[in-house]
């Protein structure tokens, strides 16, 4: 890692850079998987009285919304410049933050529709500015080669943080904790933001300079990517697959207390020990074969995982169902640790492949593209379809046999879309090299 | 007992009956409640002595309470997999893999009782063909008791390892080199691919249908291990000075399982080492296409 390099030549300003950016993309996802993901539909639901569908209408709005204005925003961040702008992109980050704490703190009280239809919208322009800004970090503060091991330890101190330390899955308990954590977090970071200290002013001046050697990602030293590509959107269309598949399974896999409370939510801390283990386990993982495979690979890995992992979830449901004594106990520690595994996986990718995807002109747009639609829009357009699925009452085996059907479909269209494509490399290769003189070695198959 | 496991005991007992040329798809199965055999089951509080007392159907003990009354004799085999089996009555052939069966006074297992995992309880009046039992077994086959079966486990192995370093010596080298230079990725791809492998055969199997394929992988799986010690053999056998190839690795192999053996002995700590090493050698076989070429991770520019 070049993180040890860093501290070996004392070049204290870049390990600064390291751990600012793992603690500020830390909380950011923390954030987003429990108080927006879990938070929101208790308060609309509970709080404010709202049906599951009208809930799931106001997700879908959000997800938009804040889509649209986080290509606004990354858009922005290019044309003007800001995304090789730290100071720029330090001080929006304290906006954004300022406003979601003011938000979280006033969502527990939110009563009327009306009320929750404001917040919607106040907060969708907080998440649209705030993760283009916070992505596009990583070429200030993260090498290249070490986007893989830095999204590992981001996912694995999230998802260790969310399942170890008990918590009730209820907006009033959610906003307690941030509330409380994000306030010296605003201390700090608005110290940083405005160089409100001298050491800090110097440290800044450093940093801000590292995007001339951090800024081009680990797949556009070649040719950089373009934005309307086929090498850009093909891994949004992939990374949206994943969050889809992967949101709309583990929404109704919260609404069944059989499932959930032996699991994430089980009263024994050794389970939810267990699951927190293996996601950090799962995430190093994946830090390991993201800097040892091409991002395909891995996007095979992880619709397999998550293929596999509904397999097993649809088993034990269709056994329970052939043989209900089998049922009446408690399900099986098993699957949610392959599920917790799957889930370390595609979030490390997630968090290493925007970047790499970018240079320091385009990281503003293709985070803001990337994480939007394939993160936001994905994971709130199926909390939408699961909602409307439960609402419409649609079983729990042929909810989970859909998602399961959604994840083999993807796997086995990207292994022979890989196919394909080699295949028709081959070809073209064959085409161009005159009679007999093809190269054999050539028509070798890889990933 | 959740479906997860007891689906791999039920597996395992759908591979001894599919061994033994049985009909799987004829066994009854016993999940809940209290049955006698030979009872009414129209109340739903018995099973059919037919079906489980004819030559190929098996009966399976996986919740529950069954008891055999001591007019009744079963000549079909009784797998216990959780719940209770109590024995008043004849009973050819008994396996405990998990759970508790008594045989009361009187009663009478003809052929074997069988306990590899599970408790069994047996009166004194009662007769029993023949007791065996998994922690005896296990203790038998222990190197320190049965050398005999140690010594045939590293000959074959080394036997394996110096023909196949005679025949290509390139493949042992190119999973070597994963195994030395690249361990992480081995080790993760191992990990994961090995246990994904592994429970996915096991679903396998409990659709009957795909039953033999997953003994196929199952036999694969453990291929791919024993190539992974031939590998290991090898990259021993490289530091011994012995110049001939084969014969260094067999004598590496040879080592490398006396040195996993000890390893295993070692508490807590020597069941992870082997492990670890097992996940390291499986993902290099894998990661290089069985040795057929070098692996070579993806290039990260900066």
């Amino acid at each position: 890692m070049r993180f040890l390099d860093h501290v070996r030549a004392g070049e204290w300003h870049t390990v600064v850079g390291y751990l600012l950016f793992v603690a500020l993309m830390t909380a950011g996802y923390y954030y987003n998987v429990t108080f927006v993901q879990l938070g929101l539909i208790d308060l609309g639901t509970r709080l404010v009285g709202m049906s599951n569908t009208a809930v799931s209408a106001w997700m879908a709005a959000l997800a938009l919304s804040t889509f649209v204005v986080a290509v606004v925003a990354g858009v922005t961040m290019d044309r003007r410049g800001w995304s090789t702008d730290l100071r720029t992109k330090l001080r929006l980050l304290f906006g954004v933050l300022v406003v979601q704490f003011v938000l979280t703190a006033a969502a527990p009280h939110i009563r009327s529709v009306a009320a929750f239809g404001a917040w919607i919208l106040v907060a969708s322009v907080a998440l649209g500015i705030g993760f283009p800004v916070s992505f596009s970090l990583a070429i200030d503060f993260v090498p290249v080669p070490d986007r893989g091991p830095v999204a590992a330890v981001i996912t694995a101190a999230t998802y260790f943080l969310a399942n170890a330390v008990p918590i009730e899955w209820s907006i009033g308990a959610f906003s307690q904790l941030m509330v409380l954590a994000m306030a010296p977090g605003l201390v700090v970071l608005g110290v940083v933001a405005f160089e409100l200290l001298s050491p800090v002013e110097s440290i800044v001046d450093d940093l801000a300079s590292q995007y001339r050697d951090f800024g081009t990602g680990r797949f556009c030293h070649d040719f950089p990517v373009k934005t309307r590509s086929l090498a850009f959107f093909a891994p949004v269309a992939l990374m949206f697959g994943v969050f889809f598949v992967d949101s709309l399974g583990f929404l109704r896999i919260i609404e069944t207390p059989a499932l959930i409370l032996t699991s994430w939510q089980s009263p024994q801390f050794s389970t939810r020990l267990a699951i927190a283990v293996v996601h950090v386990v799962g995430a190093l993982m994946a830090g390991v074969l993201y800097v040892n495979f091409d991002r395909n690979g891995l996007f095979l890995w992880v619709f397999a995982l998550f293929g596999f992992t509904y397999v097993l979830y649809t088993s034990d449901l269709r056994v329970g169902a052939l043989f209900p004594a089998l049922g009446r106990d408690a399900p099986s520690i098993v699957n949610p640790l392959f599920y917790a595994l799957t889930v370390s996986f595609y979030t490390t990718l997630n968090f290493a492949l925007w970047p790499d995807l970018s240079t320091a002109e385009t990281i503003g747009t293709h985070s803001a593209i990337g994480v939007g639609m394939a993160g936001w829009l994905a994971t709130f357009v199926s909390t939408a379809v699961a909602l409307y699925l439960d609402h419409a009452a649609v079983g729990l085996l042929t909810h989970l046999n859909l998602v399961n059907a959604l994840a083999l479909l993807f796997f086995f269209a990207l292994a022979v879309g890989l196919y394909l494509r080699r295949m028709l490399a081959v070809a073209r290769e064959d085409e161009r090299a005159p009679d007999g003189e093809a190269d054999p070695g050539e028509g070798e198959v890889t990933g | 007992m959740s479906p997860t496991e007891i689906i791999p005991l039920l597996l395992v007992v759908l591979l001894l009956l599919a061994g033994s040329g049985a009909e799987p798809d004829t066994m009854e199965v016993v999940f809940e409640g209290n049955h006698t055999l030979g009872a009414d089951t129209s109340t739903g509080e018995g099973i059919s002595p037919t079906s489980s007392s004819g030559d190929d159907g098996a009966l399976v003990v996986g919740g529950g309470t069954l008891t055999v009354p001591a007019n009744a004799t079963v000549s079909a085999p009784v797998f216990v997999v959780g719940g209770d089996l109590r024995i008043e009555g004849q009973v050819v052939d008994v396996r405990v893999l998990a759970g508790n069966v008594t045989v009361t006074d009187g009663a009478t297992v003809a052929d074997q009782l069988e306990v590899l995992g599970g408790q069994a309880s047996v009166a004194d009046g009662a007769t029993i063909g023949s007791r065996s039992e998994l922690v005896g077994e296990l203790q038998g086959a222990s190197p320190t008791r049965s050398p005999a079966g140690f010594l045939f486990q590293v000959g074959a192995l080394a036997l394996v390892a110096g023909l196949l370093a005679r025949r290509n010596p390139t493949l042992l080298e190119n999973v070597g080199d994963s195994v030395v230079n690249h361990a992480a990725v081995s080790g993760v791809v191992g990990a994961i691919a090995g246990l994904t492998l592994l429970v996915l055969f096991v679903y396998m199997a409990f659709t009957l249908l795909l039953l033999p394929l997953s003994v196929a992988g199952l036999v694969a799986e453990f291929g791919i291990v024993v190539y992974s010690y031939v590998v290991f053999g090898y990259l021993i056998g490289s530091r011994l000075p012995v110049e001939r190839v084969d014969l260094a690795s067999a004598a590496g192999a040879g080592l490398f399982v006396v040195a996993l053996e000890l390893l295993g002995r070692v508490p807590l700590l020597g069941i992870l080492g082997q492990a670890l090493l097992v996940a390291v050698g499986f993902g290099a076989v894998l990661v290089t296409y069985f040795g057929l070429r070098e692996f070579e991770p993806a290039e990260i520019p900066g």
